[in-house]
């Protein structure tokens, strides 16, 4: 069997590499993400209870809820851990056993091999549809109705407004650059269901993405990217955010030089598994928010 | 003294290499095992409720009986097969979270109400822990209010549980 929510979450790590990624978007988005690990501290930090007992309660329904499949929490987090996992493989064998402070990403440079502008932004398109489609998963809207989920996007917060942001900088703008909202319409505008077929995150969740055929998929691909471009837009005009910004809070831990920045992307997208991560906090956080009501 | 002088750095270097591989192993990952092992246990313990999932009401027939917000601004979160959630905000703040779930998914849960000296609105009346007020309305559908901020008291808790539409759900179940 896979693993139980507990499981899951008490084995979130407190410090790997993309913990320290996440962490550098607090420049961008203060205080809004704590790394909340282990399933009884979730279930305090969430709910504001401390009776022993009655952790225990709210765990066992947390728990009875994920294990019920037709809830769709698994599916959810299939969905988070799929769209991470294309790529990874490479990374992990590239990073083995340098889970340290100071990455030396120089060291791994010649190993790394940027994405073609075609194919990253399928994957940053990708990654949005699979935050559309877990976000119905967990909270129960109909899977097509990207209309709620830009309402529910206004009030995104913590773990899940620190993976938007993430997804913005770690997978628009520093492998594409500033230009990546344009960039995206314009290859979205030109793509066709054979080369969406060919794209191995698309292969990866194609089951999930509603629409049936390759065709109608990249039309509620398209839409999903066109009903969230305007609050992308606004969260790096709002912020300031660029593509150096991004980098030069990241320069903390990983010694990037600003000549390789789309080695960085690639970087990124090898050694961090941040929709997996905080995937796990956004379930669990559902969950325990909906087990303390039903108990 | 060279000899005592080596078996010093010697221990130095122990305690050293300890201290990093320990904090290495308790920073990488949070995992504790027993833990696990005690979760494991109360998921043993807790079988999956047998339950008729025709026969319970979809969480979209609740959300029209949630308070209006007069001032306040209200967030639907969750809506899954009998469950409904809101938030209840105020200038961004999150001040609670309202929900009704249909308890024929958990039934275990109205047994708090069994022994109630307490009504609200003529529904039996439960607090639970130190952020729960809730009601259960027709013997069967919970409505619960749960504080997040500290300002938000019992008091204002049983005050939103009155701005349900408690008749209009107890209609669902009769």
């Amino acid at each position: 069997m896979s693993k139980s929510i507990y499981e899951l979450v008490n084995e979130l790590p407190q410090k790997n590499l993309t913990v320290f990624a996440l962490r550098s978007l607090d420049k961008v988005v203060p205080g809004e993400w704590e790394n909340i690990v282990g399933f009884e501290n979730t279930i305090r930090q969430v709910t504001g209870e401390s009776d022993a007992a009655l952790i225990e309660q709210i765990g066992a329904r947390a728990i009875q809820l994920y294990n019920d499949k037709s809830e769709g929490y698994q599916r959810a987090l299939w969905l988070y851990q799929t769209i991470d996992s294309t790529g990874r493989a490479l990374g992990q064998a590239a990073l083995a056993g340098k889970v340290t402070e100071n990455v030396p990403f120089l060291s791994i440079v010649n190993r790394l091999t940027p994405k073609p502008e075609k194919a990253q932004t399928i994957d940053l398109c990708m990654k949005l549809v699979t935050e559309i489609v877990a976000f119905c998963k967990v909270n129960g809207i109909p899977g097509d109705s990207v209309g709620d989920f830009v309402k529910a996007l206004g009030d995104y917060g913590g773990e899940s407004l620190i993976r938007m942001a993430a997804l913005v900088c770690f997978d628009g703008l520093v492998p594409l650059g500033p230009n990546f909202i344009k960039q995206t319409e314009t290859v979205l505008g030109n793509l066709t269901p054979k080369d969406l077929d060919s794209n191995p995150a698309f292969k990866a969740i194609k089951d999930a993405v509603p629409g049936g055929k390759t065709g109608d998929q990249l039309t509620f691909i398209g839409a999903s990217f066109e009903s969230v471009k305007g609050w992308m837009g606004d969260f790096v005009e709002s912020k300031g955010i660029t593509p150096q910004s991004v980098v030069s809070n990241l320069k903390t831990f990983v010694d990037v030089a600003d000549d390789k920045m789309d080695y960085f992307g690639a970087f990124l997208d090898i050694s961090t598994n941040y929709y997996e991560h905080t995937g796990i906090q956004t379930l669990s956080r559902r969950l325990v928010e909906r087990a303390v009501a039903e108990i | 003294m060279l000899r005592k002088v080596s078996i010093a750095i010697g221990a130095l270097l122990l305690v050293g290499l300890l201290a990093v591989g320990g904090c290495q192993l308790t920073q990488l990952k949070a995992s504790q095992p027993s833990d696990n092992a005690r979760w494991e246990q109360i998921e043993e313990q807790t079988p999956a409720v047998d339950v008729d999932k025709d026969a319970v009401i979809n969480g979209s027939a609740f959300n029209k009986f949630f308070p209006n917000a007069n001032g306040y601004e209200r967030v639907y979160t969750q809506e899954k097969d009998g469950f409904a959630e809101a938030k209840l905000k105020q200038d961004g703040n999150t001040l609670a979270m309202m929900s009704v779930s249909d308890t024929i998914s958990n039934p275990s849960a109205t047994n708090k109400y069994q022994n109630s000296e307490r009504s609200l609105a003529g529904y039996p009346l439960a607090e639970v822990g130190k952020t729960a007020t809730s009601l259960l309305v027709a013997d069967r559908l919970q409505v619960k209010v749960l504080s997040r901020d500290d300002a938000f008291t019992a008091t204002d808790r049983e005050a939103w549980l009155e701005k349900f539409d408690l008749a209009g759900l107890a209609k669902l179940v009769n």
